[in-house]
């Protein structure tokens, strides 16, 4: 075949869904000429499974990427047809925003995003091949014959590599939504030695408004006070004001459990013929109904696809059964009983790789320049994808300018939590963030991930001058209200007293600091400004920081220290040169793993799996000897 | 972890008059200031002269020397400082107490050590010879594990911190599948549970005091009257077993004491002074030492002078004993001059059980005495079935620290936070009872490193 050469890139990003947008846009708002590859130019930013972006632990990671300068908070807010604050009758560390999401609309604002950016182009070409000179990225190839050259690589596939869409006894060589798959790319990894492993997904059926009776469903509806992702969008009223649109909840029965039951012998996960690893985190409809054989019921959400459509997402039924046991099944569910499908359910099976090859900074540690994100590592979701894409991006970027990794650890943010637990213990299935993954739970919040990150941002280059200043301003307020809430002396009077009791809270004898009172559990920063007579008007998130830092200052004090001893061992770095073969005293176990993924500090040498205690006994005391060898 | 300042008997293995209490870490200097009276003269490299005070009591609990050593010039290349008391294990515990009430916490085995090398305090030689012994223990870990957790205990242990993880586990669906129909667990079930896991925790640490007979040893006396040999009986016990009486991990014992292991027993011995036969007023003070010793200890051996026979005290001596429920072994000596006393002196002994015949001069018998105190021990005292005992005073310190987070998310969840704040001290909790049988992901996986290695040392 004829190739051709044209442009030189600096990064070249391969996908063009949520972790190829961010790393794109990362690498180019740094200042580096970039090229993102996609499919079908229709299918930018898609949303294939779910119309909703954030949720539990989710919303952390968005909240995160908005923080560091990333792109999808600002999206979202653009394009949500309902927002919700998920575990708002819990502690503030698991609050969880969500947002459903016109998904065209998303697409239609992202790809715009994308073209309006000036080092960004967006080009529809499948890439066949990566070349490499010496140790090092140098080119790609298109399926046309283009060769692109460039110095580094973000590859951010998701489920297409080899996509493999499964429904029942029918199977074809797929990807998502019903396009192409890109399938020669799988070849020229495997050429540049890297190994391949097939994961699997799947997504339920979409199912037109007019045939369901959402009258038998119980209404969910969305936030009165809808709070926004980016912090960038924390006041503004006219986006927080929007209409929002319903979703609703229905049920499976006994009947939709017989049809399953009936015809399990024809699912594909069942007879074998899927290979691919599934996820735990969202199994199939039979999945659920044969390993939970006693719950009588389970839920199913119909959330919109949009504003304008009446496509709706059947959350809860996805499978992979054939697809006229598909129809029949779904008609047992109260409301849909005379449903019809426009888009049925399927399984996708594709090509992932090992993430423990990857640092910390997503980079592929054997080959220089070349970068990984999003769902070819591992992972499940379109915030655990966005949120690498960035990391790979920006560290793309980096490399190009001989900058150390940018990094984050456990103790600094989910994403922290999300790239340590791919890349130092690796997954056996799609992995998706949890809150309860992280251990710092009550430091990585949602609220304060602006506070926890901006710094970080600016630093690297992502956060503009704009964001910035109204960060410092707002760290500023939240300063000062701080200190005047542990300096302002409430009277005990009988207003105060009045006060405490209608919160069914004890009455006070002496005068009490502000910050005293705000510790109770009943009493709240708002439900005190009566008695608080000095106190400056202050947007929501101030006061909502000055609230939660209060209140559990106890705690975070107690969590800091945990943060504390975690880094001693994080700060015990260790070179990537360092030859474990040669460490008397380690495990064999421990030398091959640790020779294999290479840790960057005795902490990440910790949590691998087959590296004990003693090996990290062993580890401590290598260091020190070598340390006072060079000295 | 580093940080920590941590405290040891690191005084152990044979008797001997004086034991150290060693502290290291940056508060070791704050600690002996709050229970040292003469603290202000304390400076490095030197041994200063004064009483330990304790504050709460107003006491002096003993006279001692305390040395000094500032970081870096130190074993540990930490500040530590040492405390030279006069043995006794009562004392010597009462003012390691005080050091831990006042910011130390124990030691693990090795810890010292550990903290030694981290700091570059040794050199390349020793360095290796730990990181051998770390691979010995590697390799042994089974044995480890019978040393320092039976299975019992293991399985025990594990059983609670599952109760704990299935309690995380429901608490955590509830925070990640918020809109999913589990029932999210309510506060009375969860102090309910809460409750029922302090419960297990406490009979956990209970066992310590069962376990401080494999730990600290078990107390036996022998007593009986004058020149019945219990001298030669106890020399006897001691000069077959010397060659093992040291470097048991983490012991101490009273100074007057002699040491001895049987089998899994140590046992320290003690002779008690014999009940004289004549005089009355001194016979008093016999019976009464004899009974004394008969109180304090946990075991007993009568011994019986078979040649002379049994004598009315005896007799009486041997009704208490009996009435302490406390294990005892008679011992009928010198059975090699006078085996033909043997029927009649038994029939005269009733229904007393554990009767065996010894000479302490041709060792006939000793075999059988020490496999009855095996048995003893094995068998009614500790209770073996399940091996239910907490031996290691980290494992008790973590108990204890675990309990605590319990108690605490308890009073969390009572006070009406919400779920996620209870389960960061239920998570903790987790983690303590995981250190104690390796299995947490937990990172700081380093202050389990070197079990092996003897408190203190």
């Amino acid at each position: 075949m004829i190739e051709y050469k044209d442009m030189d890139y600096d990064v070249v990003v391969i996908g063009g869904g949520h972790a190829g947008i961010e790393a794109a846009l990362a690498a180019a708002r740094l200042g580096k000429t970039t090229a993102m590859f996609v499919m079908n130019m229709d299918s930018v930013a898609n949303m294939p499974c779910n119309p909703s972006i954030g949720g539990t632990s989710k919303g952390h990671l968005v909240r995160e990427i908005d923080a560091l300068g990333g792109q999808m908070g600002l999206s979202a807010d653009q394009c949500f047809v309902q927002s919700k604050m998920l575990n708002s009758s819990k502690g503030p560390a698991v609050h969880s925003l969500r947002a459903q999401i016109d998904r065209r609309k998303y697409h239609a604002y992202m790809k715009q995003v994308l073209e309006n950016e000036q080092n960004l182009d967006i080009i529809q070409a499948e890439v066949v091949e990566i070349r490499t000179e010496g140790n090092k990225v140098k080119e790609i190839k298109t399926k046309n014959g283009a060769i692109y050259g460039c110095k580094a690589i973000v590859v951010a596939t998701g489920t297409y590599l080899k996509g493999k869409v499964v429904i029942g006894e029918v199977s074809y060589e797929s990807g998502p939504d019903g396009v192409f798959p890109a399938n020669e790319l799988s070849q020229s990894l495997l050429n540049l030695g890297i190994e391949l492993r097939r994961f699997k997904t799947g997504t339920p059926a979409r199912i037109n408004v007019k045939t369901m009776d959402l009258s038998k469903m119980e209404v969910q509806s969305g936030d009165e006070d809808i709070q926004s992702f980016s912090f960038m969008n924390e006041e503004n009223k006219e986006l927080l004001s929007r209409p929002q649109i319903d979703c609703y909840l229905t049920y499976t029965n006994e009947e939709t459990h017989k049809e399953i039951r009936a015809n399990i012998h024809r699912s594909p996960l069942f007879n074998g013929s899927i290979s691919g690893v599934g996820p735990r985190y969202c199994p199939s409809i039979e999945d659920k109904v044969m390993r939970f054989a006693d719950k009588e019921r389970h839920q199913i959400f119909i959330e919109p696809m949009g504003d304008n459509t009446g496509e709706m997402y059947i959350q809860g039924m996805s499978s992979s059964l054939p697809e006229e046991v598909q129809k029949r099944l779904y008609k047992t569910v109260p409301g849909l009983e005379n449903c019809r499908f426009m888009r049925s359910a399927y399984a996708i099976e594709y090509d992932a790789i090992d993430s423990t090859k990857l640092s910390l900074g997503l980079k592929y540690k054997d080959i220089d320049g070349l970068y990984f994100a999003g769902q070819i590592n591992g992972s499940s979701g379109y915030e655990e994808a966005a949120a690498q894409g960035l990391i790979a991006g920006i560290n793309a970027a980096r490399e190009i300018d001989n900058l150390p990794e940018f990094t984050l650890d456990r103790s600094e943010a989910y994403i922290g939590v999300l790239i340590d637990d791919l890349v130092t213990k690796g997954t056996n299935e799609p992995y998706r963030m949890m809150t309860s993954r992280s251990e710092y739970r009550l430091m990585l919040r949602q609220d304060n991930a602006d506070l926890r990150l901006t710094e970080k941002g600016h630093a690297v280059g992502l956060v503009s001058d704009e964001r910035y200043s109204a960060f410092v301003n707002k760290k500023e307020l939240i300063e000062k209200e701080l200190e005047r809430v542990a300096s302002t002396l409430i009277k005990a009077n009988d207003n105060t007293n009045a006060l405490l009791e209608s919160l069914g809270s004890s009455t006070i004898e002496r005068g009490t600091k502000l910050a005293e009172l705000l510790k109770r559990t009943e009493v709240t920063y708002d439900n005190t400004a009566s008695i608080d007579p000095s106190r400056p008007v202050l947007p929501r998130s101030v006061r909502e920081q000055v609230e939660i830092q209060v209140k559990y200052a106890g705690y975070i004090k107690l969590q800091q220290e945990q943060i504390d001893r975690f880094k001693k061992l994080e700060e015990k770095k260790l070179s990537t040169e360092i030859d474990y073969e040669q460490i008397k005293g380690l495990s064999l176990e421990a030398r091959q793993k640790l020779n294999k993924q290479k840790p960057t500090s005795v902490g990440q040498a910790s949590r691998i799996t087959g590296v004990s205690p003693a090996d990290i006994s062993v580890l401590l005391i290598y260091l020190t000897q070598s340390g006072k060898k060079e000295v | 972890m580093l940080t920590e300042t941590i405290a040891a008997i690191s005084t152990g293995g044979t008797s001997s008059g004086i034991n150290i209490i060693r502290i290291s870490g940056e508060k070791a200097l704050e600690i002996v200031s709050k229970i040292f009276t003469n603290y202000a003269k304390l400076d490095h490299q030197k041994i200063i002269y004064g009483k330990i005070i304790n504050n709460n009591t107003s006491t002096i609990v003993d006279e001692v020397l305390v040395s000094c050593f500032k970081a870096p010039h130190s074993f540990t290349g930490e500040d530590v400082c040492e405390i030279n008391c006069h043995g006794g294990r009562k004392v010597t515990l009462e003012i390691l107490k005080l050091v831990i009430d006042n910011g130390a916490r124990i030691a693990e085995p090795g810890e010292f050590s550990k903290r030694a090398f981290l700091n570059g305090k040794m050199d390349l030689s020793k360095a290796e010879a730990i990181i051998d012994v770390i691979n010995a223990k590697t390799s042994a870990q089974a044995k480890v594990a019978v040393n320092q957790l039976s299975g019992g205990i293991y399985d025990k242990v594990e059983t609670v911190r599952d109760m704990l993880v299935t309690l995380m586990a429901e608490i955590e669906v509830s925070i990640d599948y918020p809109e999913y129909d589990y029932e999210e667990i309510t506060i009375n079930k969860l102090t309910e549970r809460l409750d029922l896991i302090k419960k297990e925790i406490d009979l956990l640490i209970k066992t310590h005091n069962d376990g401080k007979y494999i730990k600290n040893g078990i107390n036996l006396a022998i007593v009986g009257n004058t020149n019945v040999g219990k001298s030669s009986l106890l020399n006897t016990l001691l000069n077959e077993e010397k060659a093992i009486v040291t470097d048991i991990e983490g012991t101490t014992r009273d100074v007057i004491e002699e040491t001895l292991i049987i089998g899994n027993l140590v046992l320290n011995v003690s002779d008690t002074a014999g009940i004289r036969e004549t005089d009355d007023v001194v016979e008093a003070i016999g019976v009464n030492k004899s009974l004394k010793a008969i109180d304090d200890t946990d075991m007993i051996i009568y011994l019986i002078d078979l040649s002379r026979g049994l004598n009315t005290r005896d007799i009486e001596l041997l009704e208490k004993i009996k009435g302490q429920n406390k294990p005892y072994i008679i011992g009928l000596n010198k059975v090699d001059i006078s085996r033909e006393k043997i029927e009649d002196v038994k029939s005269q002994l009733g229904n007393h059980k554990n009767i065996i015949c010894i000479s302490s001069k041709t060792g006939e018998g000793i075999v059988e005495l020490k496999d009855t105190i095996e048995e003893i021990f094995n068998i009614s005292n500790i209770d073996s079935e399940e091996s239910r005992i907490i031996v290691n005073e980290r494992h008790k310190d973590l108990l204890e620290k675990a309990r605590n987070s319990v108690i605490k998310a308890k009073e969390i969840a009572e006070m009406g936070e919400s779920l996620d704040v209870a389960a960061i001290d239920i998570k903790e909790a987790t983690e303590m009872l995981g250190n104690i049988t390796g299995k947490n992901a937990s990172s700081d996986v380093v202050n389990k490193i070197f079990e092996k290695f003897c408190l203190g040392k």
